[in-house]
Formats: structure tokens, sequence, C-alpha cells
């Protein structure tokens, strides 16, 4: 029953079911789109589909049981596989070799076999064989009849890299694990001034508290000249205990870590509409002036002037004029409107021409100083310490790949035996290549011919 | 003095007449399966040689061309790209082969393979030549080792669905069920060494694969924080995975012989064309060549 049981769990032929239902459970789950919530897959897929769906898991098909059911079954079908087959490796490395009647007898349907007889002495033979196969692994004699065996085995260590290979897909199995016990993926939206220590994990929006405080200084897109954009900037100030740590600009592909805890650049926005920065002043009264972050369509007041004023966007603007003006309106007398166009005034300011771009009303004057943007950044704040387990376990896998792929392995038996009193040697040879490829049976003939005219006998 | 056209200057044009050889090239070895004429094979052999010179050329000057108008990722971004320089390694694979193996009969399934990819990435309004500047996702010098790795398995995939096919034609005639004697299976070599080429060239595409997945998770890491997010390419990536590595597998099971791997090689290619296309132009909005991942906004 157990040793059933064994070999159920440790053949290939389950390796290979679970390949394809692993495969097939992976291909649903491209075609259903994971990760939405609840409201949106009822929107989607209507009420009734969406119940069906649910019930199968297809909406979280990776964190499914059955998902996970089959990939714990692939680990347990390659570390029993592993250790079933490991004894028969290791002697097959490290010995005890098998003789060449017992390697006959496994008529193995990957051997080939030659056998011929010489009249040359058995010394003058055995320095033939070595001359093409190399000294042999083994040699033994037997004392009696005088029968001679040599084994050779090729490249019969790289039979490790096999298990290597499994093993390193158990340590990315375990880092992947180690990551998802130990290790947090969140994200977080910052304005640009303002200040955190709580972000929200991915998987399901709970708030965690980090161990330090983030500051996002600045934020900046930058773009290319024909406005795609080119990268997208967050200054980043790490505080701890009320003193800044540490402050670096990230972008995509460029995050910062501090503590074992990195932080990406993930998206942006704004969490307002954009202002126009203006500058009010009044021509009589030098010292009055008034920096006003104007929102299109907002009233702002201005008490002293007794006017209230919105800054306003043109609908269809001529290439050639500002496309913005100022609607003023009498605080005292409610019909009186004005609309504000601006001028555009070029100014030698350190030998630069800069436009001053202002509007007057009265003794007023709007200078407009550019537009103001009111971004946020969002980042993604991660804790992933266990995926260095990944990355080794990653490399050895390609490593044990190479050596498994590229290093065929064969066994090669030679018996010789004086015949008719020692007057001829019959000679044998077998080889087993561990996989039957027609190139190796070619140089095997080449070997044979080789030996057979060293030895006179074509 | 004649302006120089951008189509010049960006190496399009260059590629489109590569096409121009590659189709020779297949004419040719269209022709040497049913007349079996040795100098056609060597000649279509040339054309696809000059072929792969021009290529080189038009990357070198598409690469160089980029970096010149401030592009400073190499040629490999948009679908385009990617089109020729599928086009191009799987040339580059065939002509590995053809050095070491008498594969003349597989030249016309490569060159039509690689013809249909430029003919796509020359005429089809999905693939516009034009460089456009470089998305911040893909300004990341693990980029070019990506994308690189995977190209070269994408290649030797390529040989062994080609492969595949032969063995498939030559296994029919050896075990009796094709009565008819063609030439084109006359030229063919022995369903056995079809196997081993298959074989090699696969575990040939299959450590690329895996390097280069690794590469992409190693990338994902270092770009949005996870090397690993079931993103539908991603996912589909692993299914590639588990095809060739199913096929590893498969062959030390008794009762799958030559013929179940032929199979595999060439439903395996279906595959990956799938996880190379088909993600980007069937599931839609997920992952596109202009806007790879499952970043969230960026």
């Amino acid at each position: 029953m157990l040793s059933k049981l064994n070999s159920f769990f440790s053949s290939v032929k389950l390796a290979i079911f679970l390949f394809i239902s692993i495969a097939v459970v992976s291909i649903i789950g491209t075609f259903i789109n994971q990760g939405n919530t609840m409201a949106q897959y009822k929107i989607i897929y209507g009420a009734k589909v969406f119940a069906t769906l649910y019930w199968l898991g297809f909406l979280n098909i990776y964190n499914s049981w059955y998902f996970i059911g089959l990939a714990a079954l692939l680990m347990i079908n390659l570390l029993t596989a592993s250790i079933n087959r490991f004894p028969r490796t290791l002697s097959a490395v490290f010995g005890p070799y098998p003789s060449f009647k017992e390697a006959a007898e496994k008529k193995s349907p990957k051997a080939v076999y030659e056998s011929f007889e010489s009249k040359q002495g058995i010394f003058e033979v055995v320095s033939v064989l070595k001359g093409v196969f190399g000294s042999p692994l083994k040699e033994s004699n037997a004392p009696v009849s005088g029968e001679k065996e040599l084994y050779y085995s090729k490249n019969s260590i790289f039979r490790f890299s096999s298990y290597i290979a499994h093993l390193s897909v158990i340590i990315i199995i375990i880092g992947v694990l180690l990551t998802v016990k130990y290790g947090f993926r969140s994200y977080t939206n910052i304005k640009v001034g303002e200040k955190t220590n709580v972000s929200y994990l991915i998987e399901n929006n709970k708030p965690i508290k980090l161990p330090f405080t983030i500051r996002l200084d600045k934020y900046e897109t930058k773009y290319y000249p024909d406005g795609i954009p080119k990268s997208y900037i967050s200054k980043i100030s790490i505080i701890k205990r009320h003193t800044r740590v540490l402050t670096k600009d990230i972008k995509v592909n460029h995050p910062l870590t501090y503590n074992g805890i990195t932080i990406y650049q993930s998206s942006y926005g704004h969490y307002k509409p954009a202002a126009a920065r203006l500058l009010v002043l009044n021509l009589k009264n030098r010292n009055y002036k008034r920096a006003i972050d104007a929102r299109p369509g907002t009233f702002y007041d201005l008490k002293k002037e007794n006017i209230r004023f919105k800054f306003t966007l043109k609908k269809n603007p001529k290439k050639s004029e500002v496309p913005f003006f100022i609607a003023v309106y009498n605080n005292k007398n409610k019909k009186d409107f004005q609309k504000l166009n601006f001028n555009i005034l070029p100014v030698k300011n350190h030998n630069h021409k800069v436009p001053l771009i202002f509007a007057k009303y009265q003794n007023t004057v709007f200078l407009y100083n550019g537009i103001k943007n009111y971004y946020y950044s969002g980042v993604e704040i991660t804790k992933n310490s266990y995926t260095s387990v990944v990355w080794v376990g990653s490399i050895i896998l390609i490593i044990a790949l190479f050596f498994s792929f590229f290093f065929n392995q064969q066994e090669t038996w030679a018996r010789l035996m004086p015949k008719n009193g020692g007057e001829v040697v019959g000679v044998e040879i077998l080889s087993i290549p561990r996989k039957k490829f027609p190139s190796f049976y070619r140089k095997f003939g080449e070997k044979i011919a080789n030996i057979k005219n060293k030895l006179n006998l074509i | 003095m004649i302006s120089p056209n951008v189509s010049v200057l960006d190496g399009s044009l260059f590629f489109t007449i590569s096409l121009i050889f590659i189709l020779l090239s297949f004419i040719g070895y269209f022709s040497f399966i049913f007349s079996g004429n040795k100098p056609i094979a060597k000649l279509s052999f040339v054309a696809l040689i000059i072929t792969l010179a021009i290529q080189t050329f038009a990357f070198a000057q598409r690469w160089i061309y980029a970096y010149k108008i401030g592009i400073n990722t190499p040629p490999l971004v948009d679908l385009y790209d990617s089109l020729v320089f599928f086009a191009y390694v799987i040339i580059l694979g065939f002509i590995f082969i053809r050095i070491f193996y008498d594969f003349d009969a597989l030249g016309f399934i490569i060159t039509l393979v690689s013809a249909l990819a430029l003919v796509f990435a020359s005429f089809s309004p999905l693939a516009p030549s034009a460089i456009e500047p470089t998305i911040p996702a893909l300004q990341s010098y693990w980029l070019l080792y990506h994308i690189v790795t995977l190209f070269i398995a994408y290649g030797a995939f390529g040989a062994s669905f080609g492969l595949g096919i032969l063995y498939l034609f030559k296994y029919k005639k050896e075990s009796g069920h094709l009565k008819k004697e063609g030439r084109f299976l006359g030229l063919l070599p022995p369903s056995a060494i079809i196997d081993e080429a298959i074989y090699k060239v696969i575990v040939f595409g299959l450590l690329f694969l895996t390097a280069g997945i690794v590469i992409g998770a190693a990338w994902a890491d270092s770009a949005w924080g996870g090397f690993w997010s079931w993103d539908p390419k991603e996912t589909w990536s692993l299914i590639t995975w588990l095809t060739y590595i199913l096929f590893i597998h498969a062959r030390v099971t008794k009762g799958w012989g030559g013929k179940r791997m032929a199979w595999i090689a060439v439903i395996g290619f279906a595959v990956v064309i799938f996880c190379y296309l088909g993600v980007d132009l069937i599931i839609p909005g997920l992952h596109s060549y202009a806007t790879p991942g499952s970043t969230p906004v960026l």
C-alpha cells in the first residue's frame, strides 16, 4: 500500500498531469480579470454569473484552494521523486559500480553492444581501449579465468544537476512563501508638502503603520518635447522621531530603500483642480501685496478693494491671445461687472526676456505667475526581505539546468576474456547513454572502428 | 540636396529591404523541397546570410538613431521593434542549426515564419515603425537583458516548431503510413536525428526562457515592488515555461516517443506565439507593448 502510494507520488506521470492542470488553471486566470472588487465583478458579469464564478473561485484563482493544492502536490511529487531516485544516483556516481553482467542483464533499450576477437595479447588490447576511452573509473581482474573488466562513466557527476535544479525550485517556493508571510505590499497617496506613516495593503486595503514617516517634498512630471511623459519624480524625505533622516528623488525603476522597506513611484494625480498663481498689487498703496492661488470658477474676495473676482478660462482662445481672463464684480454695485483681459509685456530681467502677464482694474493689478498644481504622489511601499532567497534559487536553477541539459552522461563497460587457452581475446563492449541520441551511437560506432583499426581487425 | 528620409535614418527601410531577401530565400527553400536541388538551397542560405547582414546593419542604425534623438533605451520597445527582432533571431537560430546539421528542408518553415513577422511589422498599422520616446516604466537597463534572453528563447522555439513539423512528416513516412514517396521526405534526415535536434534546440530555448523570466521578475521587483503579480503576460510566460518543462519530463516517461515530443514542440510554439502576441492583442487592456506591466497608472 505504502509503496503504491510512494510510486504514485513520485511518478513522472503525476508531474505531467500537474503541469497540464496548473497551466489550464492559469489560463482561466488570464481570461477572467483578477483582483477587481465584488461590486466591479457584479457590474461586469451580472449577479448570476458572478455568483457562479465566485463559487468556482475563478475571481481569485491564484489563491484558490485547488490552485494552491495543485502547487503543493507538485512540490510533494518533486520531493518524493528526488528522494526515491537519489540513492541510485549516489551509487551511480560514487559506486559501487555495476559490473558488465549486471548492466547487460538490465537490457536497457538504449544500450549498444559490440563484440569481437583479437589475436593480440590482453595487455595490448587494454592499452588500445585506454587509448580510445581514456583511463577507466574501475578496473577489475578475475584471477582464475584471467578475465578483465573496465568501467567508464562520462559526466556522471552532472547527474546531480537535475536534483539541484529541483532543489532550487523548492528554494524559490520557500522564498515566495517567506515573502508572503513576512513581507507586505502596500500603497499610499501623499499630497505635496504633507507626510504620512500609514499605508494600505494592496490585497485588502487594510491600513498598516510604518516604522517611520514619509514626507513628499515635491512632485514633478518631466516631458519629452512632443508631450510624452519622460519621468515622474517624487522628492521623498524619511522622518524618524521628528528628524529628517534622508531625502531622495524616486522615480519609476529607481525606488528608495530604507530599513528594509522600499518605496516605489507608482502613480500621481491632482487632489484639486490646478490654480493660477496670482499676485494682486495696488498701484497707490505700495505695501499692499496679496498672493492668491485662484482656481477657475471660484470667487475670491478682495475686501480692501471692495471687489470680488473670478479667474476664468476662455472657451475658444485664439493662438495669439492669453487663454484666460478675470471677471471682476464690484461688491457695492452688483451690476458692475468687468471682463479683464491680460496683457503681455516683455521685460528684461538678468538679460533674459521674461513676459510679464498682467491685467489691470482701476488701481488693482493682477500679475499672473504661472500655474499651481495640487499634486499627490501615489507610492507603493513594500517589505520583502526574503526576495534574495528567490534570486539565489533562480540563479541555482539556471546553472543547474545548463549542466543537466548540456552534459550528457554515458556508462561504458568493456569485458576482456582470454579464449582458446590465451590465443585470442574476446572483447565485449557495452555502452548505455542517458539520452537515446543518434549522435551518441554514431560516436560509439566511430570509437569501435578506431579500436578495430588499432587492433588490425579491419 | 535630397534630405534623408526618416525610414533610412531609423533603419526601417533596411528591414523592409531585407524582407525581399527573405522572400527570395523562402522561394528557394520552397522549391528545394520539391526539386532537391542542392545549389538552390545553397543560394537560399546565402540570401539568408545577406538578410541577416542587412538586419544587423538596420539594428545598429536604429539604435544609433534612437540615441541621437535623445532616447537612451535600445530599440526593443514597441511592437515593430519586437517583430523585427523576432524575425532576426529566428533567422539567426536557423543559421546556427544549419551549421551543425544538414537541415536545408527546415529552411522554408523558418523563412516563412520570419517573413510573416517582418510583413506584419512592415505593413500592419498596429506596428508603426517610428521610434517613440520610451515611457518611464521601460527606462531601465533590465530591458535589454530581459528582451534579448527571451527572444533568443523565442528563436529557438521557432526552430523547434519547424523541426517538429519535419519530424511528423518523416515519422509518418518511416512508419509506413505514407504510401507515396515524395522527394521532400527523402531529403530529410532520419527522424531520430530530427528528434535529437528538437531536444537540443528546446533545452537551449528553455534555458534562455528561464533566464528571461527571472530577469523579468527581478525587473518587476525593482520597478513595481513585486517579482510576480499574475499579470497575464507573466502568467502566460509561466504557461510557456510549464509546456517546455513538460517536454523535458515527458521524454523520460515510457510510451512518450518522438512523435509526442514533436507535437509538444509544435504546440509549445503556439503557446509562445500566444504569450508573445496573443496576450497583447486578445486579452484587452491589461498588457500591451505601449504600457507594459501591471503598474496602476504609470
